[in-house]
């Protein structure tokens, strides 16, 4: 097979992997209630998963000194004293997994008190690790064709 | 040596005498306060000198996490001091005197160690005359156990009682300094000579409670409980908030230490909704508590921090976790 | 695909040939540095406000990872400024060379230290408390100034630059990632040197020094060791060393057969993967082992790391390559096959990098305005709040970091595996499981 076209069909094949749209599983959203206890540097529970969809609930419930709770590509923050808890409410509509992690500076640490939030399934992971596979195969297919 | 060689050196010497000296030459002519967490040393310097009628620029920052900076006893915005950023206060004093300024924002188990003294000199205009507070003049023992024998098997309803009380012949409006200077159990056994079933007495005690704030006063207490009580006593006042058990932890060690009976003994922080013990104290009693703190048992003295006024709303605060008010 | 000469280019070349440009970058360069550590030392503790942690760790560590090692090769350590102070001493002179040379004892390298595992030590010994040296200035600032030092002393004692060549931390891993950069310093024509005589590039001239990393540029064949400081171009005679644009990854075509560059590969490839799970995962215990230095945890979490560096991963790849039939000795095997995780290894970089610079970059103006934490506000961005950049683009850059590095791997392997003679296939799948943990951790 000319390589050039063979190369053609792999990137295509990778765009596939990378961006076929998936069935949605419906499932009804509901509220889902999260009670995260921050300290420095981690917070507890700091792995949440809830499907897409669902109102999220995070009461954020700081155990030594003030603390934040920010969620990457939401863009959402709430802060909390000790003594004082905070609610942050927002809908996951965006699949996928985001990293929520602290924004008011708590000390040397501060920067990777990080948690991580899993809205639906983390297709993402599973798409580039599809790709990876794919780059090998075609890796492979281009040394069998030289040999 | 070759002329440019020459220059070299001297601009390379030039060089490194700024990026030395300058930042040196400003790091020491700005003077400036900081704030670190109690364990780690707490305000540095902690004590500040300042006269009476000239105002007195700070710069404060903080070196490790949130704090907060406010004057005890004066009536000034607390302002949040941020890691790596610079705050500028300036304070203004009419009377001399020694103030405490203290950390506003929780910063760990020993926040509330976090204070300083501001001493300010100058001669006094108008010397007050000083009254000891409530508990001192009605020489109470506020270590002594003060538990209520009797407790209510529901919430007193201020609402209930309200209408009870206009049907009693008795005056059920006691002054301000009855109200003060009794708890609600001696005002429920007060009441035993009227006609009223426990329960309503409850209710009556609760509305003579009530008819003693105002609803400000109760926003005002709730929020200084938030801000001040809340990390030990829990949000809801159950004595379980999220230093409690670092406290028994803490209390545990000092026990096991050799000198234990001379160490600090940090105690649980007492549980608010219990009306054993808050039923049988009253507002005075309350009072010596927070003004004095608790010796040595984690509670802070907060004597040279609240207003009278603050005191005494943050108490009419701590017994709505007993009664039942009008929303 | 042909190289390109850029040192055909005469504005190149007489920016190259004289010194001044270059000297204009170096005091730029010793100044920043230098405030560097004093802001590490004396500014505000808290690192994310701290001109040394943010200039240092986010904005030097992003130019170094994603732009500097992949595209210019070892193209910091030609504006690197830590051996300046040292290097001036020991020669006398910051400009062309002096009529008297200052007597130093310019010893030769002892010949048990002449490779890089000391600085896979140094490396190694920083990465263990990664975590305080990336969060304390003071720590930073300490660091700093100690390789400063480090680097004068070693001047005064050794011949050339043995700081650089044998010690520097960061040296190693840019030497070893230098090899996949589209850039290099070469000889044009080979029998110019064989007939060159006194070999002014190696020895010194009235022209400039003799080669600072102790490298024969007539004999060079990869981009190692070779710390483009252009001396070299000022000293050859015979006008016979370029600077030459070339394809991406073209000396991992000779593998190199020495076990201290193998390791250095295993050391990167692990510290990112651990750094990964650490840094940016969300194990919390995991960090308070990292950070506790001197705690029992701290120690566990040490052995684990050095563990994972020196067992399990060199450990699998071993157990990968007894699997092949080859003439080869094991050890040759070894080192040659290592070859493929080089672009692997950079790609996990780039891939973790993304996310710690692109969350944390918003820092640097902040900083910028108020290097000290003295509540200046120099440039107006004092108060620049703290805002992660792109977070929508991320993870597909991430992926995108990671499959590239896998192909560049897989190829690489392919093509080491075919000068040793053995097949390539647990290699690339060697390269597959550790590209999919590696976005297991980041994704």
């Amino acid at each position: 097979m000319n390589p050039r076209f063979s190369l053609l069909l792999f990137m295509m094949a990778g765009m596939v992997v990378a961006f076929a749209p998936l069935p949605v599983p419906a499932v009804a959203p509901q509220a889902r209630i999260f009670r995260i206890d921050a300290r420095q540097y981690a917070y507890s529970a700091s792995e949440l998963e809830v499907n897409q969809g669902d109102t999220v609930i995070i009461r954020l419930v700081s155990a030594d000194v003030v603390h934040g709770l920010y969620v990457d590509g939401y863009d959402v923050s709430v802060e909390a004293d000790p003594g004082q808890s905070a609610t942050l409410t927002f809908i996951a509509d965006k699949p996928g997994s985001f990293r929520f992690r602290c924004n008011l500076t708590c000390g040397a640490m501060h920067p990777f008190m990080i948690g991580k939030l899993t809205v639906g399934n983390n297709n993402w992971l599973f798409r580039s690790i599809g790709l990876a596979m794919l780059a090998v195969f075609g890796v492979i297919l281009s040394i069998k064709q030289k040999a | 040596m070759r002329r440019a060689e020459l220059l070299s050196r001297i601009l390379i010497i030039i060089g490194i005498i700024l990026a030395v000296g300058a930042p040196l030459y400003f790091w020491k002519s700005t003077p400036i306060i900081h704030a670190q967490m109690a364990d780690d040393g707490g305000w540095s310097p902690d004590v500040i000198q300042a006269e009476v009628g000239k105002p007195i620029r700070l710069k404060f920052t903080s070196d490790d996490v949130v704090h907060g900076f406010a004057v005890g006893q004066m009536d000034m915005q607390s302002m949040d001091i941020l890691p790596g950023k610079v705050t500028d206060v300036t304070l203004n004093f009419d009377k001399p005197g020694i103030y405490t300024f203290f950390c506003t924002r929780w910063c760990g188990l020993n926040h509330w160690r976090m204070r300083g003294t501001i001493e300010v000199s100058g001669s006094p205009s108008d010397p007050e005359p000083i009254s000891p507070p409530l508990y001192v003049s009605l020489d109470l023992d506020i270590d002594a156990p003060h538990d209520a024998p009797i407790i209510p098997s529901q919430t007193p309803f201020a609402i209930r009682g309200e209408s009870l009380a206009t049907q009693l012949p008795i005056n059920i409006y006691p002054s301000p300094d009855y109200y003060l200077s009794h708890s609600p159990y001696q005002v429920f056994t007060d009441l035993s000579n009227t006609s009223l079933s426990e329960s309503q007495r409850w209710d009556v005690v609760a509305y003579i409670w009530q008819s003693n704030t105002t609803k400000e006063s109760l926003e005002n207490g709730k929020q200084l409980y938030a801000q001040n009580c809340a990390a030990c006593h829990g949000e809801n006042g159950a004595g379980d908030g999220v230093f409690a058990d670092d406290l028994a932890q803490a209390g545990e060690a000092s026990m096991q230490s050799m000198s234990g009976a001379m160490d600090m003994m940090m105690q649980t922080p007492v549980d608010f909704t219990d009306p054993t013990r808050m039923l049988g104290a009253s507002p005075a009693l309350l009072q010596g508590k927070i003004l004095r703190g608790g010796m040595g048992t984690g509670m802070p003295m907060w004597g040279s921090i609240f207003t009278e006024e603050q005191i005494w709303d943050l108490i009419a605060y701590l017994y709505s976790f007993q009664f039942e008010y009008e929303k | 695909m042909a190289k390109i000469e850029l040192t055909r280019n005469p504005f190149i070349k007489n920016a190259i040939k004289s010194r001044y440009p270059q000297l204009a970058v170096f005091i730029v360069m010793l100044v920043g540095y230098i405030f560097a550590i004093l802001a590490g030392l004396i500014g505000t503790p808290v690192g994310s406000h701290n001109f040394s942690i943010v200039f240092v760790w986010i904005a030097w560590w992003a130019v170094l990872i994603l732009v500097a090692v992949p595209f210019f090769g070892r193209g910091w350590c030609a504006v690197c400024p830590i051996p300046l102070p040292g290097e001036w001493l020991q020669r006398g002179a910051v400009l062309s060379p002096p009529e008297k040379r200052p007597k130093w004892l310019n010893l030769r390298v002892p010949k048990m230290f002449r490779n890089i595992w000391l600085q896979n030590i140094s490396f190694l010994l920083l990465a263990l408390f990664s975590s305080v040296l990336l969060t304390t200035p003071n720590i930073t600032g300490i660091v700093l100034a100690v390789m400063l030092f480090a680097a004068i002393g070693l001047s005064t004692i050794f011949e050339r630059r043995a700081f650089c060549r044998y010690l520097c931390p960061v040296g190693g891993f840019i030497g070893l990632y230098s090899q996949t950069a589209p850039i290099e310093l070469r000889i044009k024509d080979k029998q110019v040197c064989v007939k060159c005589e006194g070999k002014p590039c190696y020895n010194g001239s009235a022209a400039g020094y003799g080669c600072p990393w102790d490298v024969f540029p007539g004999g060079l064949t990869k981009n190692t060791y070779c710390g483009l400081c252009m001396e070299c171009i000022r000293t050859c005679p015979h006008d016979n060393i370029a600077i030459n644009l070339r394809p991406f990854s073209a000396d991992l075509a000779k593998p190199s057969t020495r076990m201290d560059e193998a390791f250095k590969a295993f050391i990167m490839l692990g510290s990112a993967m651990i750094y990964a799970g650490v840094l940016l995962g969300p194990w919390g215990t995991l960090k308070d082992a990292a950070y506790g230095v001197g705690t029992g945890a701290w120690f566990i979490y040490a052995v684990v790391f050095l563990a994972i560096i020196f067992g399990i991963l060199p450990g699998f790849f071993s157990l990968g390559l007894l699997k092949t039939k080859s003439n080869l000795p094991f050890k040759q095997r070894f080192a040659s096959l290592s070859t493929a995780l080089i672009p692997l290894g950079l790609m996990f970089w780039v891939a973790f990098s993304l996310s710690f610079v692109l969350t944390n970059a918003s820092y640097i103006l902040a900083a910028l305005s108020d290097p000290l934490g003295l509540g200046w506000n120099l440039f107006g961005t004092a108060n620049f709040a703290w805002q992660p950049m792109l977070t929508t683009i991320l993870a597909p850059a991430q992926t995108l970091a990671l499959v590239v590095g896998l192909i560049w791997s897989a190829r690489t392997a392919q093509k080491s595996a075919s000068e040793a003679g053995v097949s390539p296939l647990p290699i690339i799948f060697y390269s597959f499981v550790a590209t999919s943990t590696m976005l297991w951790l980041l994704l």
